[in-house]
C-alpha cells in the first residue's frame, strides 16, 4: 500500500509526500531496495510508458523525475549503507555542435528511473573529453543525443574514435535525437537506438543485462 | 541586384490571387482548395553557402545582406519557370538565436545556424530586463532589414519574417524552467508569456514599419506582412493539449489579435494539437512538416481535414503518387503540399502534372 502512494505521487509530481511515505516505508521496515524497485521505479516505469504513448508530456516527467529525486534523497544512504548498487552506468551527453539538451535530459531521467547509473557530460561535448571520460568511468552504456542534421555525424566520429582508442568492445553505444533514425544507427554502427526516451531506458536495461 | 518579382514568377497575379483565395476560404472553414510546391534543391542548398559564422555582425552587416541578396537571387531565377504556388521573399536568415535575442542576451553562431543561451533564471527575472526594444540584436536586427530591403525593394519582391509565438519565445527565454513552471508558477508563467506577446507585437510592428516604408507602394511587397504575423509553435510538442489550451492558446492569440491572421507553424510530432492550434481564431495556415520518426500528414489527410475545421495545412510529401492517391481527400480542406524533387526539370514537370490534376 505504502509502495503504491510513493509510485502514484511520484506519478502526479508530488515531491513532498513522495519523501513522506519513503520516511514512512523505511519506519515500517520495508528494505530500501523493495522501496526503489516497486515504489520509486514502478513509478518512473508508469510514467515512460505514458509518456512514450503521449498520455503525458515533458512538464508531466520533469515533475515526476524531481519527485523521485526527493525521495531518492531519503532512500540513497540507506541503498549505500546496504550495498545496494544501480544496476549499471551510463555516460551520456549531446555531440560537439548540438546544445539542445531536452531529448538527452529526458533520457537521463528515464535511465535512473530504470536504476542505472548516470554521469551527465552536459552539452557540446568534443570526442576528446567523451573518450577521456569512457576511460575514466568505464560506463557500461554511451548515451550520444544530437537534434540537429548537422551534428548527427557526430555521433559516428564518435564511434571511429572509440574503435580508434581499443574502447568500442567495452562499451555499447546508444545514439538518439530528432533526426536519428535506426537505419543510420545502424549505418554508422551503434548498439542501439530508441525513437523515445522510455524505450531508450527500456533498450539499455536490455544492453546491460543481456548484452544486446 | 534583383530583376522584377514577376521575372522571378511570371505569373504571380494568378499566384497571388490562389493563395488569397485560399487563406479567404480558410478564415470562412470552406474547403477545396489544394496547391502545389516544388522543391528543387536549388531552394535549400544556399543555405549550405551561407556561412553565418563568416560575419563580424558589428561592421559587416551590409555585406552580410549582400550575401544574402546574391544567393537568393541565383535561387529565385534557378526556379522562375516552376509554375507553382511559391512566391519569392526577402527575409533575413540569421539560424534561430535572432528569435529571442531581440529581447536580450546574445548570439551564437555556427556555419548554418545559431542559437542565443536561456536568460531568465526565475520565471519572473523578465522583470528586471532592460524595456523593449533597447536590445542590442533588436536594433541590429532593423538594420539587416534595412540593408536588405534598400537592396530588393525595387523588385517588390515580399518581405517576409517570422516569429517565435508567445511560448516559443518564453521557452528559449527561460530555458527547461519552463517546463516547470507549469505546475510550480502558473499566475508567473502567464505574466511571462504575456509579455512575450507584447514584445512579438511590438517588434513585428517596428518590422513591419520599415518594410512598409520600402515596398509601401509595390504591389505585392507586403503580402505577407501586412495584417498578418507568422508564427512558430515549436515547443507546443512537449506539452499536452489541456496545457495548450491554458498557457500557449491566448497568448498566440493575442499576438494574432494585434495583426489580424495568424500564419502559424509547428511539426507533425505535434498532430495531437491540431485541433488546438486551429481552433484559434483567425489562424489562415499551419506548416505542419514532418518529422523523422513521427506520424506523416499526408498518411493522415482525413482527421487532418476534421481537425484544422479549413485551416490550410501546408504539409510535404515524399512522391507524386501519393497526392495522386490523396487528391479527393485533400480536396476536402485546404492544403499546401511540397514535394522534393531532383531538379528544375522534374519540378516544371510535375507541377505541370499537379495543375493537371487539380483542373
Amino acid at each position: 500500500m505504502i509502495l503504491e502512494s510513493i509510485s502514484l505521487s511520484l506519478q502526479k509530481g508530488k515531491a513532498q509526500d513522495v519523501k513522506t511515505f519513503v520516511k514512512e516505508a523505511l519506519d515500517n521496515k520495508i528494505t530500501p531496495k523493495e522501496i526503489l524497485d516497486n515504489g520509486l521505479i514502478q513509478g518512473m516505469n508508469i510514467i515512460g510508458e505514458k509518456f512514450k504513448n503521449n498520455e503525458v508530456f515533458v512538464p508531466e516527467v520533469l515533475i515526476a523525475a524531481r519527485a523521485m529525486n526527493a525521495g531518492l534523497e531519503i532512500l540513497r544512504p540507506v541503498l549505500l549503507s546496504e550495498g545496494v548498487k544501480p544496476i549499471g552506468k551510463a555516460l551520456i551527453c549531446t555531440v560537439k555542435g548540438d546544445l539542445h539538451d531536452i531529448g538527452k535530459n529526458l533520457v537521463k531521467i528515464m535511465l535512473e528511473g530504470k536504476g542505472i547509473e548516470c554521469i551527465d557530460l552536459g552539452v557540446d561535448v568534443a570526442e576528446d573529453i567523451i573518450i577521456k571520460a569512457v576511460q575514466e568511468h568505464n560506463p557500461d552504456i554511451l548515451c550520444l543525443s544530437a537534434l540537429l542534421t548537422t551534428t548527427m555525424n557526430y555521433q559516428r566520429v564518435i564511434i571511429e574514435a572509440l574503435k580508434k582508442t581499443n574502447l568500442r568492445n567495452s562499451v555499447k553505444v546508444m545514439v538518439g535525437g530528432a533526426p536519428v533514425t535506426e537505419k543510420y544507427a545502424k549505418e554508422i554502427g551503434a548498439d542501439g537506438y530508441s525513437p523515445d526516451a522510455a524505450s531508450a531506458a527500456n533498450l539499455a536495461v536490455q544492453l546491460i543485462t543481456e548484452g544486446v | 541586384m534583383f530583376n522584377k518579382l514577376e521575372y522571378y514568377k511570371p505569373d504571380i497575379e494568378k499566384t497571388i490571387k490562389m493563395l488569397e483565395k485560399m487563406y479567404q476560404d480558410a478564415l470562412e472553414h470552406r474547403g477545396g482548395n489544394v496547391t502545389f510546391r516544388a522543391l528543387p534543391p536549388s531552394d535549400y542548398d544556399f543555405y549550405a553557402k551561407f556561412d553565418l559564422t563568416k560575419y563580424n555582425y558589428e561592421t559587416d552587416l551590409e555585406k552580410y545582406a549582400q550575401d544574402l541578396c546574391i544567393l537568393l537571387k541565383k535561387s529565385y531565377e534557378l526556379r522562375k519557370d516552376i509554375d507553382d504556388n511559391m512566391v519569392p521573399i526577402i527575409s533575413p536568415m540569421l539560424g534561430i538565436g535572432d528569435y529571442s535575442a531581440f529581447v536580450t542576451g546574445d548570439i551564437t553562431f555556427q556555419p548554418d545556424t545559431s542559437w542565443s543561451t536561456p536568460s531568465l533564471k526565475k520565471v519572473d527575472d523578465w522583470k528586471k530586463l532592460p524595456p523593449l526594444g533597447t536590445a542590442k540584436w533588436y536594433k541590429k536586427f532593423l538594420e539587416i532589414e534595412e540593408y536588405l530591403l534598400q537592396i530588393s525593394a525595387d523588385s517588390g519582391i515580399p518581405f517576409m519574417r517570422g516569429f517565435f509565438s508567445p511560448l516559443d519565445l518564453a521557452g528559449t527565454l527561460r530555458g527547461e524552467g519552463i517546463y516547470l513552471d507549469f505546475y510550480d508558477s502558473p499566475d508567473e508563467l502567464h505574466e511571462l508569456l504575456d509579455y512575450c506577446a507584447e514584445a512579438t507585437i511590438m517588434f513585428a510592428e517596428d518590422i513591419y514599419t520599415l518594410a512598409e516604408k520600402y515596398l509601401g507602394n509595390t504591389k505585392y511587397g507586403m503580402f505577407y506582412s501586412k495584417g498578418v504575423i507568422n508564427m512558430s509553435e515549436d515547443i507546443a510538442c512537449m506539452i499536452s493539449g489541456d496545457l495548450y489550451r491554458e498557457f500557449a492558446a491566448p497568448h498566440t492569440q493575442k499576438v494574432i489579435d494585434y495583426f489580424g491572421v495568424g500564419h502559424l507553424h509547428t511539426h507533425s510530432r505535434s498532430m495531437y494539437l491540431v485541433k488546438e492550434v486551429c481552433s484559434l481564431k483567425n489562424v489562415a495556415n499551419l506548416w505542419l512538416p514532418t518529422d523523422p520518426n513521427a506520424p506523416r500528414p499526408i498518411e493522415h489527410i482525413e482527421d487532418l481535414v476534421n481537425d484544422a475545421n479549413g485551416v490550410v495545412l501546408a504539409i510535404d510529401c515524399e512522391n507524386f503518387q501519393e497526392i495522386v492517391d490523396n487528391i479527393e481527400k485533400l480536396k476536402k480542406g485546404n492544403f499546401s503540399l511540397t514535394l522534393p524533387v531532383k531538379d528544375v526539370e522534374e519540378g516544371i514537370r510535375l507541377t505541370n502534372k499537379f495543375n493537371e490534376l487539380i483542373k
